[in-house]
């Protein structure tokens, strides 16, 4: 049996990149939470916010260490797998990763310690200082990592001189075309993520009975922060596609589902379909008549441009970016029709207990870790089969490494990271069945962080640790 | 202004402090698994867990600092080093992991403690390897990596990943002896009168195989003979006092002193294989990028750095003196 080195290092680099942005998404939509809880527990001192405050950091403790650790993999990825690509694009995209590490990493790294185990170490305002000083962290963090990728999508700035990049510019480099809509469009899903993961915990403590000032609180500021951002994200999503339209056709070529230079008029908006590359042709699809048209050309006969405008060695693969649109785009469906149901519920006084909305609330927790993965896959395979767009194709980016290699390493990364993954859903999960008051309501000496982070301990009668009061 | 050159002083700058802290977490870690007794373990992680990760943000910026502003080399020693590369972020990725999931279990944690410190071993075991190939040398033809990714799995890059090891164990264990209190320090006591020869005899070892194995070492001895033996004499010198130090009444000095011998170290290296990147094939300015990039990183990291040592040193400051017993929040 043999394989083709270039699609073990691809399928590697995309197991091992799928898996670290779900923990990111995480991570900068719940930090954005926490920061806020704890600053309206620094104004209230309501204790609820503080309760809220703990359950949550114990989740985004977990899941900022499993980044941490998955996200290392990455920063060497760009030269174990594809030396070509960093050799090429290093002098670009190295300095901006660079002054990632510099400005968010350590930013993230310094202060973490001081907001996970520092509250008898410094006062209150400090602390909420370091738990902002995280938030930062992660935004700084998104915003480079945006602008390196988005320089793959939409290279500026540079001339390619003997095979390598040499920057002329740093500022086209940076805010390069696609960089200032892909950035708010990510930051939005993260904190839409944040907003779904929150109330979709708040509602099930709702549906059992359990935790309901808890439960309450959080499924109102999580549909509150959902509501506003899922209209922003509307907006910017619609930017970010035209102007992805304007710069790789293909890409929303595919996105779309529609092989001929033409579609036929007027144009039915498909919801499945399978592709079929080798002849250039959908062998079913399955759509909503006229949508295409209206939705698409805002018109109500308009025709849409298929995938054969491209020339074949320039195309991506169907399938993938159009699975990975409509992922995105269906679930982006539901959360705003969730969002307007959840504001019509609360004018009827009827939100925390109309069941049928808090079971759908409960369904849609992962919503956002599943929508932002649709999202990066209609990004990254509708800019193949270039790595960096018009520059440098993917198969020439490969290293000298035999697929044996590649495909034994694969299986190192398979294994361990369902090891990282099945541990941090079961403890995710556990805590959650726990509760809230697992996590002291008050930062006093008494109940710490981690004793909350050891609930094992505390429910031992024998155990060294006494057991918070709520 | 000689860019190539302050890009790899700012490279070289941040893989040592890499090497130094995480040095001392990869040792404490690998000393967890000859520590039997489960909360003294605890003591053990706690140490390290508040800084850790700070520490460990030094490799990913020696790596990135690389890829800035030495593409050319990024690009061959990344593939050379394949395998023990992604063997080491495997198990940096199983010990990071650890030290959340432990605090998670009370049956399991034995686990998750055995996960750890098999981790720090196994990452410690391939940097010292990668090292190891380093020196031996890697095989390149004009800008790409042309040998066999097997090619470090060769006798001199063992023994370079054995002596690296030790000197992790020997900095976990000073700094255990600083930051523990009684019956830990007497563990760390015990691991530092092991560790301390055991890592000089190997740091001996290795330099003399290097010598011998690399002919690019000799010349670096005849080229720099009084610099190299003045590093020689200084590490004669602070291993003295470090044995001295053991069990004496300042609980630091065995560690400072464990991190002078580093410090050494590196030094040594350095003079060995500047000025080249891929050590006797590819000099640093061969491998260089063009003159925006070193720019751009460099001004970011003259800029950023001091304020990341200060907030550092200010986590530090934060946690600062003997770890609690019952824990950071008691």
């Amino acid at each position: 049996m043999s394989f083709d080195p270039a699609i073990l290092a691809r399928i590697q680099f995309a197991f091992t990149v799928s898996f670290h942005i779900i923990f990111p998404t995480i991570s900068i939509g719940l930090a954005a939470f926490l920061a806020i809880m704890e600053g309206l527990w620094l104004k209230t001192r309501d204790p609820l916010y503080m309760q809220i405050y703990r359950f949550w950091l114990g989740i985004f403790a977990m899941g900022f260490g499993v980044g941490v650790v998955t996200g290392i993999v990455l920063s060497f990825e760009f030269g174990l797998a594809f030396a070509k690509f960093g050799q090429m694009a290093g002098p670009a995209i190295g300095p901006m990763i660079g002054l990632e590490v510099l400005t968010s990493f350590f930013l993230e790294a310094g202060f973490l310690g001081i907001m996970l185990f520092g509250f008898n170490r410094v006062g209150p305002k400090l602390h909420f200082l370091a738990t902002c000083m995280v938030a930062l962290g992660t935004l700084l963090s998104a915003s480079w990592i945006l602008s390196a990728n988005s320089w793959m999508q939409t290279p500026d700035g540079v001339v390619v001189e003997h095979g390598r990049v040499v920057v002329t510019d740093w500022l086209k480099v940076i805010v390069n075309p696609s960089w200032p809509y892909r950035l708010p469009h990510m930051l939005i899903a993260a904190y839409i993520t944040g907003s779904f993961l929150v109330a979709g915990v708040g509602a099930w403590y709702l549906l059992r009975g359990e935790h309901q000032a808890f439960g309450r609180r959080t499924v109102s500021i999580g549909l509150t922060f959902a509501t506003m951002l899922i209209g922003c994200q509307v907006f910017v999503g619609d930017m970010l596609y035209g102007k992805m339209l304007e710069h790789q056709p293909a890409k929303m070529q595919a996105a779309e589902g529609f092989w001929e230079k033409q579609s036929q008029s007027p144009a039915p908006y498909y919801w499945f379909i399978v592709p079929d590359q080798q002849n250039q042709r959908n062998r079913f699809a399955l759509g909503t008549p006229y949508l295409g048209s209206i939705w698409l050309t805002h018109s109500l006969k308009g025709r849409v441009e298929g995938l054969k405008n491209t020339p074949r060695d320039r195309q991506p693969v169907m399938g993938w970016v159009f699975y990975g649109f409509r992922t995105m785009y269906g679930l982006a469906i539901i959360m705003f029709g969730l969002c307007i149901a959840s504001l019509w519920l609360r004018w009827q006084g009827r939100l925390f207990t109309t069941r049928w909305f808090l079971r759908s609330l409960v369904v849609m927790t992962p919503s956002g870790v599943i929508a932002t993965l649709g999202g990066w896959y209609l990004a990254e395979t509708g800019r193949q089969p270039w790595v960096i767009y018009n520059v440098l194709r993917t198969a020439d980016a490969v290293s000298p490494v035999p697929a044996g290699v590649l495909l034994s390493t694969l299986i190192a990364f398979v294994c361990i990271y369902a090891l990282f993954m099945t541990a941090f859903l079961i403890f995710t999960f556990r805590m959650i069945r726990r509760g809230p008051q697992a996590a002291p309501s008050e930062p006093v000496a008494t109940g710490s962080l981690k004793h909350a982070l050891k609930p094992a301990v505390m429910n031992d009668p024998a155990g060294r640790n006494p057991a918070p009061v709520e | 202004m000689n860019l190539p050159l302050l890009s790899a002083l700012f490279t070289a700058f941040a893989l040592s402090l890499y090497v130094l802290l995480d040095g001392f977490d990869l040792g404490v870690g690998a000393l967890l698994l000859a520590q039997s007794d489960e909360r003294l373990r605890d003591r053990m992680v706690d140490s390290i867990m508040p800084t850790w990760d700070g520490n460990e943000t030094w490799l990913i910026m020696a790596g990135v600092a690389l890829l800035a502003a030495f593409p050319i080399a990024y690009g061959v020693l990344l593939p050379a080093f394949y395998i023990p590369l992604i063997v080491m972020l495997l198990a940096l990725g199983l010990r990071g992991v650890s030290f959340e999931f432990r605090y998670q279990v009370e049956q399991g944690r034995r686990f998750w403690d055995a996960a750890f410190g098999v981790g720090s071993i196994v990452a410690a075991l391939m940097q010292g390897l990668i090292v190891g190939g380093l020196i031996q040398g890697v095989a390149v033809d004009g800008e790409r990596f042309s040998g066999s990714v097997f090619d470090v799995f060769q006798p001199f890059p063992a023994l370079t990943a054995i002596t690296l090891l030790a000197g992790y164990v020997l900095l976990g264990a000073g700094w255990l002896h600083l930051k523990a209190t009684a019956p830990l320090r007497e563990f760390a006591q015990r691991c530092l009168r092991l560790a301390a020869p055991a890592f000089v005899c190997l740091a001996v070892a290795t330099c003399v195989t290097a010598a011998w194995v690399q002919p690019g070492i000799r010349a670096a001895w005849a080229a720099h003979t009084i610099a190299l033996t003045v590093i020689c004499v200084l590490f004669a010198g602070t291993t003295a006092a470090l044995l001295r130090a053991i069990g004496g009444r300042v609980d630091g000095r065995p560690f400072f002193l464990a991190l002078a011998l580093f410090v050494l170290g590196v030094a040594g290296l350095g003079f060995g294989i500047f000025p080249d990147i891929v050590p006797f094939r590819l000099t640093l300015w061969a491998a260089a990028s063009s003159t925006l990039s070193h720019v751009f990183l460099l001004v970011g990291a003259l800029i950023v750095t001091p304020v990341v040592l200060a907030y550092s040193a200010f986590a530090y400051r934060t946690f600062r003196g003997k770890t609690p017993e019952a824990g950071w929040e008691a």
